[in-house]
Parts: C-alpha cells; structure tokens; sequence
C-alpha cells in the first residue's frame, strides 16, 4: 500500500515537474518571439515607411564612430 | 535629446550637444565628423546586405542607456551596414503611427535587402529587435550583444529566415536545459 502511495506521489511529481518544463520552454518561446520579430507581410507597412524616408534622402546613414 | 537626433547630425557635423538635457539623463550619441559616402538614395558605396534602422523615442529607460553606451562598437562591428537613426521627433511619429509599438523600443529593425530585392515585403524581409522590452540593463546588453553576434555570423547567409528561427529555437532549448539543470536565467528574453 505504502508503495503503491509513494509510486503514484513520484508520478504526479514527475508530471508536474515535466508541465513545468513544457510551460517554461513555451513561455520563454513567446517572449523571445516578441523581442525578436522577424518581418513579413504584416510588417510591410512599417518597412515601406522606412525604406522611402532612406530613398528620398530624408534618412541619411549614421557615420558617429565613437562615444565621447 | 533623443538617440537621434543625430540623424541631423549626420549631414551637420556639428560639436555634439549637451548630454544633460531636461528630457532625460542618458548622454546623447556623439555627432560625427563625418559622412558615409552614399550613392542615390544614402546607400553607402560597396554592396551592404542590411540596412539597420534605429527606432528610439527617448524613453530612460535600462534599454536605451546600455545602446547608447554601447553604439560604437555596434557601429564598429557592422561597418559594412548603413545604420539609419531615426531622430525623436521621427520615432515619436513612429510610434503614434503604430500604437501598438510603443514601450518597446528602442527597436532595431534590419531589413534584408537580398530578401527585399528578391521578393519585396510580401514574404520575410528582415528582423526586429524591441530591445526595450528588456528590462535590465544585462538583459539588454545580452541582447545586444546577441544582435551584432548573429549579424556578423549571418551576414552570407542564403536564407537568413531559417537562421534566425534556428536561433530562437536554440534560444528557448537552451533555456530549458538550465531550468532543468537548475541554473540561473540567461538571457536575452529572461
């Protein structure tokens, strides 16, 4: 009986720890996917906007080469 | 004054302006002397495979002051890629442009101009990084660091897609393993 208890207790512990894992491993997914995007079409828009302000010359390219 | 308000700057050359402005604590990015030669529309001379954009609306925030601190050696790294600085005025308009932006930047976005030329901004294009959703300054720093790493590995890339998903994968595998060996939060997301 003690047995069967204890098996059962490692069990649920196992299962709890592995959930852990999985929701950890996925919730760190999300935030990596959120600090880094990677831009398709839905980002194409934005990247218009700023592809033009670089081909009218309203963007030129930084040249700062070091901090004061 | 905002990260750039350097834009100007870059055609100006002026002395840099004072750093303790009423705005914020977070030193200005020094002016430059100089300009990147450019061809038609600011492209630097030689082919670049990026160009970079800097997005900042001057939140003090941990994100901006470790950019700031940080900016000429990711200068120095991606010599061979224009980097665009948006100034404050410009990235406040961007930013009331997209709503949904605000409190993440700073953001570097890099558009993939190879990806571009082949299929416009239809498909993948390029890749953002909102490094203001890092919260310390390690993480940003991390972050950072990550960006001019995988820029600089990834340069010849033929399919710069499948590398950055890669990353991310390793990323979030590699968390796992130190969750599961006990160790200490990494990173660049954490």
């Amino acid at each position: 009986m003690f047995d069967r208890v204890t098996e059962v207790f490692s069990l649920v512990l196992g299962a709890l720890a592995l959930g852990y894992l999985v929701y950890e491993i996925d919730r760190r997914q999300r935030k990596l996917h959120d600090i880094w995007n990677v831009l398709d079409g839905e980002d194409a828009i934005l990247t218009a906007s700023l592809e033009d302000m670089v081909e009218s010359g309203e963007l030129q390219p930084y040249a700062g080469a070091t901090l004061a | 004054m905002g990260l750039a308000d350097t834009q100007d700057a870059a055609t100006a050359a002026q002395p840099p302006p004072p750093s303790n402005s009423p705005e914020s604590d977070v030193p200005a990015l020094p002016m430059h002397a100089g300009r990147v030669p450019s061809i038609g529309g600011g492209v630097p001379s030689g082919a670049s495979r990026f160009r970079i954009f800097i997005v900042d609306s001057g939140w003090n925030s941990a994100a901006r002051k470790v950019l700031l601190e940080n900016f000429a050696l990711i200068r120095d790294l991606q010599k061979e890629d224009p980097i665009y600085v948006l100034s404050r005025e410009k990235s406040i308009e961007f930013m009331r442009r997209h709503g949904s932006r605000i409190g993440r930047d700073p953001i570097i976005a890099v558009h993939d101009m190879q990806a571009l030329q082949k299929g416009g901004t239809a498909g993948f294009h390029g890749f953002r990084l909102s490094l203001g959703l890092l919260r310390t300054p390690h993480q940003a720093l991390m972050g950072l660091q990550a960006f001019a790493r995988f820029l600089v590995t990834n340069r010849q890339s033929g399919d710069l897609e499948a590398d950055i998903r890669a990353l991310l994968r390793r990323e979030g595998l590699t968390g796992a393993i130190e969750i599961a060996m006990h160790h200490e939060a990494r990173e660049i997301g954490e």
